[in-house]
């Protein structure tokens, strides 16, 4: 069906039929060569077909040609490959630069926005940006300041602008856009400023507002429609944010949307999630602060929402649900279901079916994760889909002004945004993971506008009684709920995965390794330590008949502030601390693009 | 109670190449009018964060020279005093927190490790506020100075201005901003708090993490801090 309709809107386009965006984004994405989207696809699989590059030859790699983006801060996403252009982004200021690859990445054009620096002061951790989307011969750059701007792919040119956020107030970006039919979809950082999350679609053609669907609040500004939104499978009912929240706090109350997005074309849905409810103090807003840590299916037209799923009702320690949502179709208990898995931060891995929003599968993917016993996976049970949470461990229960020890995950999750790879060749998911835990302290905090809005103090540090090591990268099954294998590492790993047809997955360390390993076994095939370390997401794209991977360095982000000086575990009592790594012994800052190939 | 102690300042290296960038600027500021840095010298956020006010230690401090090593304090006359010339000998107790002979917070932490609660105060208050940018335990990030070092070259008032109006490094090599706290009460109700924690990080007599022992909040400490918060 996906391929008939790739190659009916191909036609479409070779026939000098204007098309919707929609279909020049499903076009651009069908041809392997290039690499069309941050996620890879709509599905966010981070899959590629390519195969020139293989298991057996990965050994080989080396470097082709790398390019220096001037900027230092941390480097997220990737580069685009549209026909014979990259297109390669930077942290603030957020320069775009198109390379052009037949002619040795020499910069065709160079867009360099004019930004005020005092919005770099509003966001919180680190100015990283995930990159540029392409649609209908555009490149889409949401900048830190909230400025949506679309420019002519060839040329740079501006070709519209928007603004979608307030600064003054804490709203900032750090995500990319996705394009989807005639629109473009966006969304908003800022949890810990007390922004209110929201999602927008903007018109492709000319960035006037189409729709805004928000996270919190009366139900016409949720997009939902109480009776047939549903959250496992029964309706939302009338004012099911407002009844959650304690007076006016949702206003201030988060559920910000700085992640992932993915859409289905035949289910005409997008599918993202919904960040922590601000405050980090969860004495401050009694209830389950709904819809703050939600996976959210929208349709793409109206963003009326179909289906709901709260996974952390009235967080207790910053487990933020944006992370991606991955679509993939795969065969339960004999029957083929259209699947959707989530990595939250939380240290669960969800299953669920993305037309109906039925909860399949909630596991651990860390056997460290210990403030939950688990999901409730009875329907007939009064908590089911809620986690069950451990007392101990319970920041709220404990109160405020109480230090809770020992927590796993920390705030930084299990996984954070670093987005994870499929493989249709396995059947399994790859995904790299943080090791890390912590003791939390809420307390009381007062809100002004544009100020930091936390009111909690964290300290953060290895699992204990583990390897030792800040992260794993692990491959998962997704039905069974197990982790098939896991690869230690010395740091968390901050760089979204690759997989490809090839039977590599590629991922980078925050020391700066790119590595290559079996996608069956996890042996590691190849490693390269670029020049600074890796947050950004490895991607690859053939060019000339050849196939090439590329990866952005430049360490920084949420991991360059909690690991830059190490960590320490103060319960390890006095005497001990300082014992753990700090990535600074391994690596400063950069901002570079390094493009591997095999010799010959 | 203190001690004489050098900070081990070199030991973390990524934080120190951004620290030293910020810590050299804030050493010109003494030094060099800002005319002379150049186009890409720090601007003020708002007002005149680069004027330190007019106090009585600033005049008698000698510019800190941007040596990291030479950043420790040390003991004279029986005084622990900084780099900087400023004396952090706790002398007497107000409303719950230590200031020295000249009315300037500092820290006391008695022989077991007790901390002193508006320090331990600064320890969370820190971690909760200035932590997103400038590192666990004032350590410093990727990014963002590590504050345990710059309280040593700073004065108090200069900390204070800093804190109040934001501070601003962007040009071709740095894209730095510290945004202005002067309104956020919940840095401005424990900025006293906070620097007498970064000190107490800085002098080295208090060690990473959690600080293990502390007083408890005393009622001064506590109606004042409910004035001020709910002000």
């Amino acid at each position: 069906m996906k391929k008939l309709m790739n190659s009916a809107c191909l036609a479409l386009l070779l026939s000098g039929v204007p098309a919707l965006a929609n279909d020049s984004v499903l076009a651009e994405i069908a041809k392997p060569e290039q690499w069309a989207i941050q996620t890879g696809d709509y599905a966010n699989t981070r899959y590629s077909t390519l195969d020139k590059i293989n298991k057996d030859n990965v050994k080989d790699l080396r470097v082709a040609w790398t390019f220096s983006t001037g900027v230092l801060r941390g480097h997220e996403g990737s580069p685009l490959v549209i026909g014979d252009i990259m297109y390669v982004h930077t942290p603030f200021p957020n320069n775009v630069y198109a390379l052009d690859l037949n002619d040795n990445g020499k910069i065709l054009w160079r867009y360099q926005p004019q930004q005020d620096p005092n919005v770099i002061a509003v966001m919180c951790c680190d100015t990283v940006n995930r990159g540029v989307a392409y649609a209908d011969g555009l490149i889409l750059l949401h900048q830190a300041d909230t400025t949506l701007v679309a420019l002519d792919a060839k040329t740079g040119e501006v070709k519209w602008s928007v603004k979608t956020g307030d600064p003054a107030i804490g709203e900032t970006n750090t995500a990319t856009v996705m394009p989807v039919k005639d629109k473009v979809i966006v969304g908003v950082s800022g949890g810990e400023y007390g922004v209110r999350g929201r999602v927008t679609a903007y018109s492709l053609a000319d960035g006037k507002e189409v729709w805004k669907a928000w996270s919190t609040g009366p139900d016409e500004e949720l997009l939902v429609d109480p009776e047939k939104t549903t959250h496992l499978g029964k309706p939302v009912g009338k004012d099911s944010s407002l009844s959650s929240w304690e007076g006016d706090q949702w206003k201030i109350g988060g559920g910000t949307t700085w992640g992932w997005y993915s859409y289905d074309p035949e289910l005409n849905l997008i599918y993202y999630g919904t960040g922590n409810p601000s405050t980090w103090n969860p004495a401050q807003r009694p209830g389950d602060n709904k819809w703050s840590m939600t996976i959210m299916a929208r349709d793409a037209d109206t963003g009326v929402a179909r289906w709901f799923y709260q996974m952390t009702p009235h967080d207790e320690w910053d487990y933020d649900g944006v992370n991606e949502m991955i679509l993939t179709n795969q065969t339960i208990d004999g029957q083929e279901r259209k699947l959707l898995t989530h990595f939250d931060r939380n240290g669960l891995a969800y299953t669920l079916d993305r037309e109906s929003g039925e909860l399949l599968v909630a596991e651990k993917y860390d056997p460290a994760v210990n403030w939950t016993t688990g999901v409730d996976m009875d329907p007939n049970s009064e908590t089911y889909g809620r986690p069950a949470v451990v007392a101990e461990y319970s920041t709220d229960q404990n109160g405020e002004d109480t230090n809770t020890t020992g927590v796993c995950p920390a705030a930084l999750g299990t996984k954070d945004q670093q987005p994870a790879a499929f493989s249709p060749k396995t059947n399994l998911f790859y995904v790299p993971t943080n090791h890390v835990c912590m003791d939390y302290e809420p307390f009381r905090v007062a809100y002004s506008a544009g100020q930091p809005y936390v009111g909690a103090t964290l300290s953060m540090y290895p699992a204990p009684n583990s390897h030792g090591g800040m992260g794993n990268f692990i491959a998962w099954d997704n039905v069974k709920g197990e982790i098939k294998w896991s690869i230690p590492e010395q740091f968390s790993v901050w760089s979204g995965a690759l997989a490809t047809a090839g039977n590599v997955v590629f991922y980078g360390t925050l020391e700066g390794y790119l590595k290559a390993v079996d996608a069956e076994t996890g042996d590691e095939l190849y490693k390269f330590k670029t020049p600074s370390g890796v947050i950004g997401n490895i991607m690859t794209y053939e060019h000339g008949g050849k196939q090439y991977i590329g990866v952005l360095s430049g360490v920084g982000g949420w991991a360059g502030i909690g690991l830059a000086a190490g960590l320490t575990n103060p319960n390890d009592g006095l005497g001990a601390v300082g014992g753990y790594a700090s990535l600074s012994q391994y690596t400063e800052l950069g901002g570079q693009l390094t493009v591997f190939e095999l010799p010959g | 109670m203190t001690s004489k102690t050098t900070a081990s300042l070199m030991a973390i290296c990524v934080a120190c190449a951004a620290g030293a960038i910020t810590g050299t600027a804030l050493a010109q500021t003494d030094q060099t009018p800002p005319a002379q840095t150049g186009a890409g010298a720090a601007a003020a956020v708002s007002g005149d964060a680069q004027q330190p006010a007019a106090d009585p230690t600033a005049g008698a401090a000698a510019p800190a020279a941007p040596q990291e090593e030479d950043l420790e304090v040390v003991e004279q006359g029986g005084k622990l005093v900084l780099p900087n010339g400023q004396d952090i000998t706790p002398d007497h107790m107000e409303n719950g927190r230590w200031y020295t002979t000249e009315g300037i917070p500092t820290f006391k932490i008695a022989e077991d490790g007790t901390i002193d609660y508006a320090a331990f105060s600064g320890y969370r208050r820190y971690s909760a506020e200035c932590h997103v940018c400038h590192g666990p335990d004032g350590e410093g990030s990727t990014y963002a100075p590590a504050l345990k070092n710059s309280v040593l070259k700073l004065d108090y008032y200069e900390f204070q201005e800093i804190v109040a109006s934001g501070k601003q490094e962007v040009n071709t090599a740095a894209n730095l901003v510290m945004p202005a706290f002067g309104t956020n009460r919940n840095v401005w109700c424990y900025i006293d708090d906070i620097y007498v924690y970064l000190l107490a990080r800085g002098a080295g007599d208090l060690p990473r993490g959690r600080p293990a022992k502390k007083e408890s909040k005393s009622d001064e400490f506590a109606a004042q801090e409910d004035s001020c918060m709910s002000g």
